[in-house]
């Protein structure tokens, strides 16, 4: 009840204030524009096909064993497609830090925290509420941005390619791991937020959770490693712990004295 | 019922609130004064379990104020901070409704209604707390305070910022909270107030230096004076003066006598004078403000 009020109330400041979203719209529509661009203009611009070449993506793609029965064309852009997807893991942290950063620090400087912490209100339902209002609107745009994505895979891509998109890896991409990764980046801002007097700090500390996704992303680019099905799903729930974690620890950083009697 | 036991917070070696002990009983009002940095917000958030005492405890209804208890205790308390603390983007109305949906009231409109109502900000309810003016803010930030019914009521400076009216309402809804059996500590720097307002009077200055009614405080630590006017020339009566108070002097047209206990000594001085002939012409109590009892505790070394 109390994670619902302050939920609501988080929601409710974000309607009144859309210009906090912008960060997450402008990440969400570079996560859609570059890959159209890159796999769908480039080509149809320069007449060079994907594949051309010497089939670099096509053959780095059979390599790694994510399909073989497509054209050469279909099987580039098909991991090409593929690759782009985890750009929409990073769009709901990359945007949401900013709301995440601020969502303790900002209610202190401006002095709304300390009438909320003399209600009933316990510091895991107050942190809780912090997560998932920074995390609900921003995967809401997320998802937008990838019906948009899938929209345009179905409309530009090769025959065959909107198919092959959608398989437990991509499912469990969308639904599994990129939201655990957006709860632990944004978990981890809050602690921050509740431990630093400037949201800024913050916000920089926290996105530093892109840097392990980015490195996944190279890899999975020069075919060092593929992030399988099995791999998504097991990060996905190694996330999930990672989270249910985190929130343990935020809660006993969580330190009311120090927050209202030190912070200026 | 709140108490406080040798409640003692240090910050780091600095020592904001030194044993302090204190009660606030049902159905009574204390004030908590003191000049800037005496302790008085420091002692209001350990009463309201924000803030951990070094040394002593707190008890609610008899419950030991812990880490543990401090949640379910907080649902008792109405805090009234420092600082309104309103959420800016969100309007008056919706600034109380999230708080009564985290006090858990079932049917929020109601009390929302009653509080909007008992403050005049019912015109406003649909105002961006951003819009409001200072008084304004500090109504709403009361009448969120006041939105599940708390037994307890602890009040920074309830007043700071609110035009005479309106401070006069709410020193009226206070009296009616009082009647309803709540226990208030408010912190207040006006003791005007504190001596309309309150049953009791603590003041602070890191130490509680004085805790007792207003009247028994200035009893105790002032005397007051008489000022008798006689025609003709005061000095001839001072002799006679003098028989009550050692140091009764004369000030102008007046004999000026001080005297621990005004009420029941002035019949005595007054048959005293006319008996020895003097024709009184004026006969006037001087009772020492709070004022006066405040700055002598605050001022003694």
């Amino acid at each position: 009840m109390r994670v619902r009020a302050l939920l609501a109330k988080e929601l409710l400041d974000l309607t009144r204030n859309p210009g906090a979203l912008v960060p997450v719209a402008l990440v969400t529509a570079v996560s859609l524009v570059v890959p159209l661009i890159v796999i769908v203009m480039v080509p149809a611009v320069t007449g060079r096909p994907l594949a051309d070449g010497g089939g670099g993506f096509a053959e780095t793609a059979r390599l790694l064993g994510i399909v073989t029965s497509l054209s050469d064309e279909a099987v580039a852009q098909l991991f090409l497609f593929q690759q782009f997807l985890l750009l929409f893991l990073v769009t709901p942290i990359t945007g949401a830090m900013s709301l995440a950063a601020h969502a303790v620090v900002g209610e202190k400087q401006a002095r709304t925290l300390e009438p909320l912490l003399a209600t009933p209100i316990t510091t895991l339902e107050l942190l809780v509420a912090k997560v998932l209002g920074a995390l609900i609107p921003t995967l809401a745009i997320s998802a937008g941005g990838l019906v948009l994505y899938f929209a345009g895979i179905a409309a530009f891509g090769e025959p065959g390619v909107f198919a092959q998109m959608f398989n437990a890896r991509t499912i469990l991409l969308i639904v599994v791991l990129g939201p655990a990764a957006a709860l632990v980046s944004l978990q981890a801002a809050i602690i921050i937020s509740s431990r630093v007097n400037d949201p800024r700090t913050a916000q920089q500390f926290g996105v530093l959770i892109i840097l392990p996704l980015t490195a996944v992303f190279v890899a999975q680019f020069t075919g060092s490693w593929w992030l399988s099905t099995s791999w998504v799903l097991l990060i996905g729930l190694g996330l999930v712990l990672a989270w249910v974690l985190l929130v343990l620890f935020s809660v006993a950083l969580f330190e009311r004295e120090t927050i209202l009697t030190r912070w200026r | 019922m709140i108490a406080a036991s040798g409640l003692t917070r240090q910050f780091g070696t600095r020592t904001a609130v030194d044993d302090v002990t204190f009660d606030v009983g049902r159905g009574e009002i204390v004030a908590l004064l003191g000049p800037n940095g005496a302790g008085k917000t420091t002692t209001l958030r350990m009463l309201a379990g924000l803030i951990s005492p070094t040394r002593g405890t707190v008890t609610i209804d008899g419950v030991q104020l812990t880490r543990a208890t401090g949640d379910a205790l907080r649902s008792r308390i109405g805090f009234l901070t420092e600082s309104p603390g309103l959420w800016d983007r969100l309007s008056v109305r919706e600034n109380l409704k999230v708080y009564a949906r985290i006090h858990g009231l079932a049917d929020p409109d109601r009390p929302i209604d009653a509080a909007l109502d008992t403050f005049d900000l019912t015109p406003h309810a649909d105002a961006r707390a951003a819009e409001l003016s200072k008084g304004m803010r500090q109504k709403v930030a009361l009448a969120r305070a006041l939105l599940h019914q708390p037994a307890i009521l602890l009040l920074d400076e309830p007043t700071s910022g609110l035009d005479p009216e309106i401070t006069r309402g709410v020193r009226h809804l206070l009296d009616e909270r009082r009647a309803a059996g709540c226990s208030i500590l408010l912190s207040t720097h006006n003791l005007d107030e504190a001596e309309r307002l309150a049953d009791r009077v603590a003041v602070l200055q890191v130490g509680l230096l004085a805790l007792d009614r207003p009247a028994a405080l200035r009893q105790r630590l002032t005397t007051g004076r008489l000022l008798v006017r006689v025609a003709g020339h005061p000095a001839s009566h001072l002799e006679t003066a003098r028989r009550f108070a050692a140091a009764a002097a004369v000030d102008g047209p007046h004999l000026v006598i001080p005297l621990e206990h005004l009420e029941q000594q002035t019949p005595a001085i007054v048959a005293a004078l006319v008996a020895a002939g003097a024709e009184l012409l004026e006969v006037r109590p001087e009772i020492p403000a709070l004022e006066d009892v405040y700055l002598r505790l605050v001022n003694e070394p």
